[in-house]
């Protein structure tokens, strides 16, 4: 160290002469990893920090409270199912009876899942538009698209995995508690397919429009209204629409209402008729309301990734 | 006077001109646009229990959430609020005109919407006196709801999630299953006004007495609460 | 401290303010009257903690508080008489810098709030812009607009938090000599700041505020004399550098001196008998003194030393 330019106790002016300590900066001039595993760190980050890991105690509360309770019903059915198997006989009238079943269970869970939007998908976007971070990002490998495609996917993969998580409780659980495993393989398998593809379809619309809708605010608690509204507000209004319109106008309601075309589709993969007297009464093919869901997460895709490009950073 | 009418005029051009307001104005006009198609349709349907559902149930509440919640809540929040608080005002003579500015705007969003949607969703003479009983109804609601979001905003700033929490769990759901808490719903009340004017049309709300005490409470006990805690209330510095 | 013989303008009597564990503001009593006074302070320190609670915004946890006579907590109508310029950069953004002069103006109860507005616009040089938004002003103009919306009722005492944030020097310069004037009409001024250069062009008197504490309080020369255990320093440029340096050695003031770059340094320990005795020292060596300056007589070493403490 150059005695020259320290500043000595007492305030004296330094005498002029310069030099630069070597403090231990040091340049890096090592290999980097490129705009993918940018995007890939990016998409790991949101799904973890979709359930609060890697982020404080608090922040775990609400994610693993909600996935708690989606999990739990089918935890409880499977252990009814294999106390009515040693039931025998009469049990099979419980297992035939239990309401939990996976062509059910997506409406149960669906409610689970909107909260969850509700209340993760404005923390994603919010903060970072709140604290100014987005500059930060987007100064780095990552595009402005890179981002809102890694925002999304971690958290369309986030509620894949509390959508399948009870699912799969049910088809290990009853596969599993079944006499004769083939025979439980025989029935529980086939049902793997739709459970996979309704699972897909509900999380991806879902976390599509959230993030749609929470793209446009920082402020959390509005992003949560307007998520809870696009929940409600639809099937309340295509009910209405029912009643008030004739069939050739509200059938059309329908399909702007997302639990409905969710319902749709569930009852399309599992080849059942659906629950809700709005759909029944639409009478459109199952095959439409695929085609909507498509559709609409695309058109919320492309929303998303409209608000990126466009954001000032 | 000046003062009140300062802080309204501040209020006012603070809440309004603002991207969600284009978004309440479309909520608003949501059942008018389901009214017009089922006129469009030919339909004479249940004008009531359509306003109930709609207009009563989710317009109002959420349009009245959002103006409640960012009257005060928001310069509260942004640090503005300040510049009335360090002023020879009344703390109380702020917390009503906030109400009153959030009551105004929320009916007059809500009430047009009411009136026009029952107004093209006919039903003859009995639809007729629903509509013109849950118009007023409505802006009484406005302005309880106001009361009670203002106040809220001052006391905590998570005002909008636990007022979305009030209306969407405790209208929505618990006054419906346990109904001892009816009494302390204000749709029940302003459902019980409208029955007031056309009991045929609304059965399901309070009673008159019922809906005008809990109305009393509301907007005073809303009020006077808020006045007090504006007036302890803390503004911490930056340092 | 207020050197008035009129009550003091404000008045801390062991004032202490804390949030659960964390000690904002930590026994302070002081007393101030007419003139500028700075409150001076590392980020942190509790400044705008102690200009809240004197604004009223801020309950104090412990000790008495008053502002202009009265207690500042719950009382509204002291208003009239404070002005507060808060650290925040928020401001009505829809609204011009005119109409929230004159908001400020009415809600104060002026009976003339569109002159008291047009008039404190003009006081911080902000005309030609009074007719835009505020939304669209620089940090500079919005701080101006803030002080415009503090001054509409010409308040015998002023309160500001960190005021030259944003400013220009150009501007800072205004803003000082604006506060200046309005201290020698006999109003009260209390501003915070970390910036020391600020401080010691616009303060008659000094608050140091360190953790909580207040760490000294008057002119800041004095505080400087006041700390005889830290030596003063001395430049001296003279005739015989190596003579002088030589003779000041031998006197039980002088700690120490050096000999750089075409000056002497002196180290001293006790400044009085120091400057007293140094022209005869001077005189005795056959030396002519060309200058004697002491170094570190400003805010900063002042500041420096008190916060190392």
């Amino acid at each position: 160290m150059t005695a020259d330019a320290t500043p000595r106790p007492g305030g004296d002016p330094p005498i002029p002469s310069g030099s630069i300590y070597d403090l231990g900066y040091r340049g890096y001039d090592g290999p980097r990893l490129g705009r993918r595993h940018a995007v890939g760190a990016l998409f790991t980050h949101t799904l973890l920090s979709c359930y609060g890991i890697g982020r404080g105690g608090r922040a775990k509360i609400i994610p693993f409270v909600l996935a708690g309770i989606a999990v739990l019903p089918a935890v409880i059915a499977v252990g009814l199912v294999a106390l009515a198997r040693q039931a025998g006989q009469a049990g099979e009238f419980i297992t035939d009876a239990s309401p939990i079943r996976y062509e059910t269970y997506f409406e149960i869970v669906g409610q689970i899942v909107a909260l969850f939007c509700a209340a993760q998908a404005p923390e994603l976007l919010g903060r970072d538009q709140r604290y100014s971070v987005l500059s930060l990002y987007f100064s780095r490998a990552l595009e402005r698209t890179d981002y809102a495609i890694a925002k999304l996917g971690g958290f369309v993969v986030a509620l894949l995995a509390l959508v399948l998580a009870p699912q799969i409780i049910l088809v290990l659980g009853l596969t599993l508690s079944s006499p004769d495993l083939a025979e439980g393989l025989g029935e529980n398998l086939p049902k793997v397919p739709p459970i996979l593809a309704q699972a897909v379809t509900l999380s991806a619309v879902f976390g599509s429009l959230s993030l749609a809708i929470a793209a446009f605010t920082p402020r959390r608690a509005y992003a949560t209204a307007g998520i809870i509204a696009s929940f409600i507000i639809p099937p309340v209004v295509a009910e209405i629409a029912r009643e008030v319109t004739s069939r050739d106008i509200s059938r059309w309601f329908v399909l702007a209402s997302p639990p409905d075309v969710i319902g749709a589709t569930n009852a399309f993969f599992f080849d059942i008729r659906p629950d809700s007297s709005v759909i029944a009464a639409a009478r459109h093919p199952g095959e439409l309301y695929l085609v909507v869901a498509a559709l609409a997460v695309a058109a919320c895709t492309g929303i998303l990734i409209r608000r990126y490009q466009r954001i000032s950073a | 006077m000046t003062i009140f009418i300062t802080l309204v005029d501040v209020t006012l051009r603070g809440l309004v001109g603002r991207r969600r307001t284009v978004l309440l104005v479309l909520l608003a006009v949501l059942p008018i646009g389901l009214a017009l198609l089922a006129r469009l349709g030919g339909e004479t349907p249940d004008a009531a229990a359509a306003l109930d559902a709609l207009v009563v149930r989710i317009v109002l509440p959420l349009i009245a959430l959002v103006f409640g919640t960012a009257a005060l809540g928001a310069e509260i929040e942004d640090g503005t609020a300040v510049y009335l608080l360090t002023k020879p005002i009344a703390r109380l003579h702020i917390v009503v005109a906030k109400v009153v500015v959030a009551a105004l705007l929320t009916a007059a969003l809500v009430a047009p919407s009411a009136l026009v949607t029952g107004l093209l969703m006919g039903g003859g003479d009995e639809g007729l006196a629903a509509t013109l009983a849950v118009t007023p109804a409505v802006i009484i609601g406005s302005l309880l709801y106001a009361a009670a979001f203002v106040a809220i905003s001052v006391i905590t700033t998570r005002a909008l999630v636990i007022g979305l929490v009030y209306v969407v769990i405790w209208e929505g759901i618990l006054a419906g299953i346990l109904v001892g808490t009816r009494i302390f719903s204000i749709r029940e009340a302003v459902l019980g006004f409208a029955g007031v004017l056309a009991p045929d049309a609304w059965e399901s709300g309070l009673e008159a007495a019922q809906a005008v005490a809990l109305a009393l409470v509301v907007v005073i006990g809303g009020i006077a609460l808020g006045a007090r805690r504006l007036a302890v209330h803390e503004v911490r510095g930056g340092d | 401290m207020s050197g008035q013989g009129a009550a003091p303008a404000i008045e801390l009597d062991h004032v202490s303010r804390w949030y659960g564990n964390v000690v904002a503001v930590n026994d302070i009593s002081f007393s101030l009257g007419a003139g500028v006074t700075g409150l001076l302070g590392p980020n942190g320190a509790g400044k705008s903690t102690l200009l809240h609670m004197l604004a009223g915004l801020l309950r104090p946890s412990a000790g008495r508080l008053t502002v202009g006579g009265e207690p500042a907590w719950r009382n509204p109508s002291l208003y009239r008489r404070i002005g507060l310029v808060p650290e925040r950069e928020a401001v009505h953004a829809f609204l011009t810098g005119f109409e929230f002069a004159r908001m400020n103006a009415r809600l104060q109860r002026l009976p003339d709030p569109d002159a008291a507005a047009a008039r404190a616009i003009r006081t911080v040089d902000l005309e030609s812009a009074a007719h835009r938004p505020i939304g669209t002003y620089s940090k500079g103009m919005r701080q101006r607009a803030k002080i415009a919306g503090a001054l509409v009722h010409e308040p015998t005492i002023l309160l500001l938090d960190e005021p030259f944030n944003g400013m220009d020097p150009r501007q800072r310069l205004h803003m000082i000599a604006l506060l200046r004037g309005m201290a020698a009409e006999g109003r009260t001024i209390l501003f915070s700041s970390h910036i020391l250069e600020e401080v010691e062009r616009l303060a008659d008197e000094v608050l140091v505020i360190h953790a909580g504490r207040l760490a000294a309080s008057g002119d800041f020369r004095q505080i400087r004399r006041l700390m005889t255990d830290r030596p003063h320093t001395f430049r001296i440029r003279s005739s015989d550098d190596r003579a002088l340096g030589a003779a000041l050695v031998a006197q039980p003031a002088v700690f120490g001196v050096e000999l750089t770059d075409g000056r002497l340094i002196a180290r001293v320990g006790d400044y009085g008998a120091f400057t007293a005795g140094l022209a005869t020292t001077a005189k005795r060596a056959a030396v002519s003194l060309y200058e004697v300056a002491p170094t570190d007589d400003s805010l900063e070493s002042v500041f420096a030393y008190l916060v190392r403490r």
